[in-house]
């Protein structure tokens, strides 16, 4: 059977990228019949993003905070718990890092100062995803609906903090006071920009690879979420696993939103959610919760979004369509049935042919043992 | 400030915001009576919404906008059943999945039809669907202004938990996808269609989300705003959770939501120096911890049987 | 001869797996005949059926009913040609009444609505015709299993089938309930119904049956008249060797007490006593089996037993220490290994590979950890040597579990426990619905391990075979209690067995004294 696992794996691939061909391919049908100038559009789609080198540099400048979100789903998904409450801690451990670095002032150094804020977004992240984990783990409460519920609440939350905390009153629009420079993340690369932010989601990736792959806890946490029951019965401790998995998780989406903040703005001043949350989703669905294949994923979604901006800013396409490119894609890479039919094809040839090989012996052996047992009707 | 008045008003906005609540609870008894969980109502009834303002807009009837929800409400149930019974993805994910294309969908599709961005307010004519005055009962104080004078949807609403109670316990189709629901391979032993059942309960759930979208945007308000559901499908969901999927019982709860709606709306209007934003958090808050209430409840009673109380 | 109704002819299946179940497979039935379809597990027969009840699409071959080519597409199909099967397992909704599951979809209508009475008269006259004593208004969560067995034999009848399959009907039944169900096939029979009656119980295949059918790894060995055969002849062509039925062992070196029970009461969600003041102890070095009809609180024992879950009252000690309140890892550190009932769900992770599976219940410990790592080389240095051992027919350690055929899984789940270092075996079903010959090896495992090693194991097993022969004390479970203990399992008959099971007879506590 060594040759279906390999049939297994080869399709898996194959329909990844036929997923991703067929939304994209969605979104420049899409482009070409709504645009007054289509070829100028869809040239602008698929080559915007690189036509000059600070695009370039914002692909990976907007991979970097989806790569955080993106792990955070891979934990979430590991013990098989829809917990999204990743989307509402992104914006809110933004808003409490700007808290505290605006409250701290210039006083520490830089190094210092990033580690403290890196860990607010990170206990934020802890304290806020406990809740639905913890109501789930106690309670049975639906993770999905009461993580939700939770999203609207830290929106809330985190404009309250805004308005009655921070708020800059010498600028017009809602805005905290500005960041302190010591802990403004700085460029690198040069003309790239890209935040310095990109370090700690490389250093995340390999540290949470090794934790699925190598470590104890990864290992406890792909039992319990390949078969709770079977867990169960082992004896894993199934709730405390499952909690601190969501917990790692919501850490990450919490020093996600930190770097976001640190890296790409001067002042907090979202008021609404930002769909980094969701994005993290489908960076974990497409990367097969596989955390060594989140950037690839993450990158990719990034492209195409800001194939979209640029559109967005030359055609005056809404950037918004991209989310139902999204939902196509979890929904095409996550069918079971998509493409199942040329999966069962290539598992009965080669069946086939591993029938055909021992189909003889094997009846020539029962036969000759039989034969003078019993008689044929 | 606690006059007649004041409580005839709330009692009216209770019913009122309990409507589409109702509609999203009562699809997702539907579709837990066939052994589904539809977490994609948000979106279901935030497409559904859209529809109606712009089939109402584009026929210059309210009645066809009714239809063209209901209509696009079906189609998103479509969308789910076929993935996930057909496809054969995850249901949860799905729902996600549809949850999000929805909300992004809808503003794009806003923007295709009408250029803008955030609401059709301005680019497309308001209607509304019809108000219905009870004769007699609404002479009678208190009573009279809080059940009289609402949209007709509303008291559809409450007819239509009785339709589906009916629908479930007394049609063949109801005892079909009860069956379904607690067996399906028993039901498709005896040569039930379980997938086709499956896409029944979503035919469904989708015409009641239909009506709770066409309410929410021709009967609340009478124009469609970006993410104007705002989390009000969850809201129906937990209901049905705490009703174990009883369609009177998730009605019953539905208001208990409307409620906490309600009371947040008005403590807004009443101004004062407290945060809107703390108020603006309480039927989130009300929703997590009547879920957490509810089954406390129920496993502290399960825990009292297995310590041997009778 | 009897006319031909149905002809399978070359019939080929092969599963999306790769699993070839069906191999050009020629079958037929005639009028008025019970005929049994036997093989061992995973020779193909339930496939077999399921192809011919319109479940399952062969890739090749043809059905014929009565002379003529059919194709039966679906079930539905299947029912409206006049075949009726009632499934090992039961496809009933336990919410709904007898009458509601037994008209489910051909429900009378009356104003276009669901027509409650007139169910019930059709069930009752279905009831009356076939001498079945079922009260068509009771729910169905509230029959016994023989019960629910009639209800599933009214809904093939009704629906008016002249073919019926029966995919073992008597594995859940008490040796009375069986006695009744062969009664109603004979008449069934006689009034003209053509019956396929699957089983592995050779005794009620030689006592009902007229003619046999063998399948062997998905190929079909021919079909014999019964007269001409006797029960090792068909074991024979069954398994292609013959079975070895005795165990050979020794006497028991009967140690301390490892597993102490006392007064151990259970009451489930519904209310209800499962278990009914246990008391009984294990001892090192002894096999004690426990029979009795499935559902009578022996999974509730096991649960108990495993930590998997709570009980009411009473104690339950292992190695000394009270297990009450604590969970399956502390019972396990306690010296329990425990092999679940249902391996798919408890047992294994499908998805995981052999050595993840193997290493499931012992990773934390620090043998196989370098600080917060896991040992690599080590664990998979073991793995390997624990496949060979226990004879795993795999590629690899690294072969996802679910690949493997049901024996070879079962190994799996075999080696993980049997080589916990445990001194406490709880072994729950260990050989149900696996091939003969990973069978024997775990129960010949089972035994070896009491000599040698000084084990305690509880056998809890259904097939009264294996706890007849592994088991040296032998206790019953009837209504979450026990009824009857015997000091030495193989000098017990079946029959005085299946009196207590069915509570015909009862042992006083004194006649149990010094046995429990």
């Amino acid at each position: 059977m060594n040759k279906t696992r390999k049939i297994e794996m080869t399709v898996e691939l194959i329909r990844i990228l036929v997923a991703v061909g067929i939304a994209y391919a969605i979104a420049l049908v899409t482009l070409f019949l709504i645009s007054e100038d289509p070829v100028y559009i869809i040239q602008q789609f698929v080559l915007g993003p690189f036509s000059s080198v600070r695009r370039v540099g914002s692909i990976i400048n907007q991979a970097i905070p989806f790569v955080f979100t993106g792990l955070c789903f891979c934990f979430m998904y590991a013990v098989n718990k829809f917990n999204l409450a990743g989307e509402g801690i992104f914006m809110f451990a933004g808003c409490m890092s700007t808290l505290v670095a605006v409250n701290l002032g210039e006083g520490l150094p830089f190094p210092l100062m990033v580690l403290i804020l890196l860990v607010v977004g990170a206990i934020t992240g802890i304290v806020m995803i406990a809740i639905p984990a913890l109501l789930d783990a106690k309670f049975k409460a639906n993770i999905v609906v009461v993580s939700l519920m939770l999203n609207s609440i830290l929106v809330f939350l985190s404009i309250w903090v805004l308005k009655y905390q921070m708020r800059d009153p010498s600028i017009g629009a809602m805005g905290s006071y500005p960041l302190p420079d010591n802990a403004v993340l700085p460029n690198i690369f040069g003309k790239f920009r890209i935040q310095a932010g990109l370090f700690f989601a490389i250093i995340a990736v390999i540290l949470v690879a090794i934790l699925f792959y190598k470590m104890v806890f990864g290992y406890k946490m792909r039992v319990v979420g390949s078969n709770p029951l079977f867990a169960k019965a082992c004896g894993i401790n199934m709730m405390g696993t499952i909690v601190a998995a969501q917990l790692i998780g919501g850490a990450l989406a919490g020093m996600g939103g930190t770097c976001e903040i640190l890296g790409n703005y001067d002042r907090f001043k979202w008021t609404a959610s930002t769909q980094h949350g969701f994005d993290g989703l489908m960076v974990a669905v497409l990367a097969r919760r596989n955390p060594l294949l989140v950037p690839v994923a993450a990158l990719l979604l990034s492209y195409i979004r800001i194939g979209a901006n640029v559109v967005n800013s030359k055609g005056d396409i809404p950037t918004e369509f991209i989310t139902v490119i999204q939902g196509i894609v979890i929904l095409l890479v996550a069918a079971e049935e998509f493409m199942g039919g040329f999966k069962k094809k290539m598992i009965y040839k080669a069946a086939e042919e591993s029938l055909a090989k021992d189909k003889k012996e094997e009846v020539e052996e029962i036969m000759s043992e039989d034969s003078g047992e019993g008689k044929e009707q | 400030m606690f006059t007649l008045d004041w409580f005839a008003n709330f009692g009216f906005s209770v019913f009122r915001l309990s409507t589409p609540l109702i509609f999203a609870a009562l699809a997702a008894v539907i579709n837990r009576k066939a052994g589904m969980l539809n977490m994609a109502l948000e979106g279901m009834m935030l497409s559904a919404a859209l529809g109606g303002v712009a089939c109402a807009g584009f026929s210059g009837s309210v009645w066809i906008g009714l239809l063209g929800a209901i209509i696009v409400g079906v189609i998103m149930g479509w969308v789910i059943a076929f993935s996930n019974l057909s496809g054969k993805t995850d249901l949860y994910l799905t729902c996600i999945a549809v949850n999000l294309a929805a909300t992004g969908g809808t503003v794009f599709a806003m923007f295709l039809l009408t250029g803008e961005k955030s609401t059709t307010s301005a680019a497309i004519r308001a209607y509304t669907l019809p108000s219905v005055t009870i004769p007699l009962i609404d002479k009678i104080p208190l009573i009279g202004p809080m059940v009289s004078g609402h949209n007709i949807l509303t008291y559809f609403a409450f007819i239509c938990v009785f339709l589906v109670w009916f629908f479930l316990y007394r049609t063949r189709m109801g005892l079909r996808m009860r069956a379904v629901g607690e067996n399906p391979q028993a039901a498709s032993s005896v040569g039930i269609n379980v997938k086709r059942i499956g896409y029944i309960s979503f035919l469904y759930s989708g015409v009641l989300c239909g009506l709770g979208g066409a309410f929410m945007s021709m009967g609340w308000v009478s124009f469609f705003m970006k993410n104007m559901v705002n989390g009000r499908g969850y809201i129906g969901l937990s209901a049905m959770n705490i009703a174990e999927g009883g369609p009177v019982g998730s009605a019953i709860a539905s208001v208990f939501f409307g409620f906490s709606d309600a009371l947040a709306t008005t403590l807004k209007s009443q101004g004062g120096t407290f945060p809107t934003e703390f108020i603006d958090m309480i039927p989130y808050a009300a929703t997590i911890i009547a879920l957490v209430v509810i089954s406390s409840i129920r496993m502290s009673h399960l825990r009292k049987i297995e310590r041997g109380g009778k | 001869m009897a006319q031909e109704v149905l002809r399978m002819e070359g019939i080929t299946k092969k599963y999306d797996n790769g699993f070839v179940a069906n191999k050009n497979v020629t079958f037929w039935l005639n009028e008025g005949e019970i005929l049994a379809l036997v093989g061992e597990n995973g020779a193909g027969k339930t496939t077999l059926m399921k192809v011919l009840f319109g479940l399952e699409a062969p890739q090749s071959g043809q059905v014929m009913m009565n002379g003529a080519p059919v194709k039966i597409l679906n079930t539905l199909d299947a029912i409206g040609k006049g075949i009726g099967m009632v499934h090992q397992h039961f496809m009933l909704v336990p919410s709904l009444t007898v009458a509601e599951n037994v008209v489910l979809g051909i429900e009378p209508m009356k104003n276009g609505l669901f027509d409650f009475n007139a169910a019930v008269s059709m069930t009752q006259e279905v009831a009356d015709k076939y001498n079945f004593n079922i009260d068509p208004k009771m729910k169905v969560a509230d029959l016994s299993v023989g019960q629910m067995q009639k209800v599933e034999i009214m809904k093939v009848l009704i629906k008016g089938a002249k073919i019926i399959i029966m995919d073992e009907p008597t594995a859940v039944l008490t040796p009375q309930e069986t006695d009744e169900l062969f009664e109603q096939l004979l008449l069934l029979r006689d009034s003209g119904h053509s019956i396929i009656f699957i089983s592995h119980k050779l005794e009620e295949v030689k006592r009902i049956c007229s003619r046999v059918t063998v399948l062997r790894h998905g190929y079909c060995l021919g079909s014999y008249d019964l007269k001409d055969m006797n029960e090792s002849d068909i074991s024979r062509l069954m398994v292609g060797r013959d079975v070895v039925l005795k165990i050979e062992k020794d006497d028991p070196k009967i140690g301390k007490p490892v597993v102490h029970i006392q007064n151990l009461v259970k009451i489930n969600e519904a209310g209800k006593h499962v278990l009914d003041g246990i008391s009984f102890d294990i001892h090192a070095g002894e096999v004690v089996g426990i029979a009795g009809v499935e559902g009578n609180g022996q999974s509730d024992l096991s649960d108990v037993l495993s930590g998997m879950g709570g009980f009411s009252s009473g104690t339950v000690e292992v190695n000394g220490n009270d297990i009450k309140g604590k969970t399956v890892h502390d019972i396990r550190s306690m010296g329990m290994a425990y092999i679940p009932e249902d391996r798919m769900e408890y047992g294994c992770a499908g998805n995981m590979s052999i050595r993840d599976n193997i290493m499931a219940d012992r990773f934390f410990k620090k043998e196989y950890k370098n600080g917060l790592f896991m040992k690599e080389k080590y664990i998979n240095d073991l793995v390997d040597k624990y496949i060979q051992e226990f004879e795993i027919a795999c590629d690899d350690r690294n072969q996802p579990v679910r690949m493997l055929s049901g024996g070879n899984i079962q190994k799996v789940v075999v080696a993980r426990e049997f080589t916990s270092g445990s001194n406490f075996i709880l072994a729950n079903q260990p050989t149900r619905g696996i091939d003969v010959g990973a069978a024997e090896m775990i129960r010949k495992t089972i035994v070896k391990k009491s000599r040698e090693e000084g084990t305690a194991t509880l056998l809890i097993s259904a097939d009264l075979n294996e706890v007849l022969e592994c088991s040296d004390r032998l206790l019953v479970m009837r209504k979450g209690k026990v009824v009857a203990a015997f000091p030495k399992a193989n000098e017990v008959s079946e029959s005085e067995l299946g009196e207590y099971m069915l509570g015909l007879k009862t042992m006083t506590a004194e006649e149990m004294e010094g046995l429990l």
